[in-house]
């Protein structure tokens, strides 16, 4: 069995960008962000000591930095008071804010960041995972809510998602 | 209708992000670690400057003012200010974390730390604030009797004056314990996290 060490450098030479993009759908400030990445990663370290592969290596490790990313919303609300929402809530509003014609990627990304950031953790931890390519079977183990359910988050979210993203701009 | 060459450039956007490589090594735990040490250092510094300041204040007062219930109280503060000390020190003074450990040690040391600390504010009531109250009620009691005496007609306004007044250090004192639990708390929301990463995340 692998130790500790081998499997944390497995963790970050496999899923080591993924934390990265993680960390910055949870943190605005680059700062705060670079202190966040380092607490995932010392959490995920930590954490491969009880790892007995009782579920796939992924869905340990976006478990445990979902739970710091978690962890870090209830920490930071506290202290900015920011009301986040649920993607019911978004769906239902949407259309008001997406009519920008906006021709530029990096705005139509970072448009998607700020709805990330406007999520309830759940919700949240689907649409990350989502954007990281993982499967609708991949995302209900990873945060333990149903199969069907996550299909229907999901189809809600990529229509919200390729709103945004439209009205972000495709070059 | 959402189509899934969209979902896919949606997807693709995301992933292109420019990441960094990670990096966390002892050093960078010890530094964490050093931040809060630091903290925890700078508040006591300022609790044991205000500790002598009532120390000081209250044997010039003493000194000055000669009427005994007054100079009771007076003793009674500088014992509470005393005890109160001695109480940080014993409850929540820094313990530098030696430069050598590994990683793991570190984590486990960070975490035994931020539980003194947290037990340090949820039990503020009883070491910090109690031991001060005795003092502030006799020298309460003390000046209202010196008032009294010197006008006896006022016993009404007077009676009133010190209602508000007790007031007014009663609201004090539970703003402190309050602003303390909520401090502990915050080190407990930490301590959580580090405990569950003990078991299944």
């Amino acid at each position: 069995m692998a130790s500790c060490d081998e499997l944390y450098e497995e963790a970050v030479s496999t899923h080591g960008p993924a934390l990265d993009r993680l960390a910055r759908a949870y943190e605005a400030d680059p700062e705060l962000r670079r202190d966040l990445l380092q607490e995932i990663h010392l959490a995920l370290w930590r954490s491969l000591d009880s790892f007995q592969s009782r579920c796939s290596l992924r869905t340990w490790i976006y478990r445990v930095a979902h739970n710091v990313g978690a962890s870090h919303i209830v920490v930071n609300r506290r202290q900015s008071a920011h009301e986040l929402v649920s993607i019911d809530d978004i769906e239902a509003t949407e259309d008001r804010s997406s009519v920008a014609n906006i021709a530029d990627r990096r705005i139509a990304l970072e448009r998607v960041m700020v709805l990330i950031r406007e999520l309830k953790p759940l919700d949240r931890q689907v649409i990350l995972l989502y954007l990281e390519g993982v499967d609708a079977a991949g995302i209900a183990e990873v945060t333990g809510i149903s199969s069907s359910n996550v299909a229907t988050k999901i189809h809600r979210l990529k229509n919200i998602l390729t709103r945004r993203f439209q009205a972000g701009g495709q070059s | 209708m959402i189509n899934k060459s969209s979902s896919a450039d949606i997807q693709g956007l995301w992933q292109s992000q420019p990441t960094q490589p990670p990096n966390i090594s002892p050093e960078d735990f010890h530094r964490k670690m050093q931040k809060f040490e630091h903290k925890i250092f700078r508040r006591n510094i300022r609790e044991y400057a205000s500790g002598i300041f009532v120390v000081v204040a209250s044997v010039f007062c003493a000194w000055k003012l000669p009427a005994p219930l007054f100079r009771a109280g007076l003793g009674l503060t500088i014992a509470g200010a005393l005890y109160v000390m001695f109480q940080l020190h014993r409850r929540a003074s820094v313990r530098p974390a030696p430069g050598d450990l590994g990683l793991r040690t570190c984590i486990e040391f960070h975490r035994q730390t931020l539980e003194r600390q947290r037990d340090a504010l949820r039990g503020v009531g009883s070491w910090y604030l109690l031991p001060l109250f005795p003092g502030l009620l006799v020298i309460m009691i003390g000046t209202a009797i010196n008032q009294w005496t010197a006008h006896p007609g006022h016993l009404g306004h007077l009676v009133m004056g010190y209602g508000i007044l007790a007031g007014i250090v009663g609201a004090v004192l539970f703003a402190v314990w309050k602003l303390n639990q909520r401090g502990a708390d915050g080190l407990q929301v930490q301590i959580d996290e580090m405990n569950a990463l003990r078991g299944d995340p």
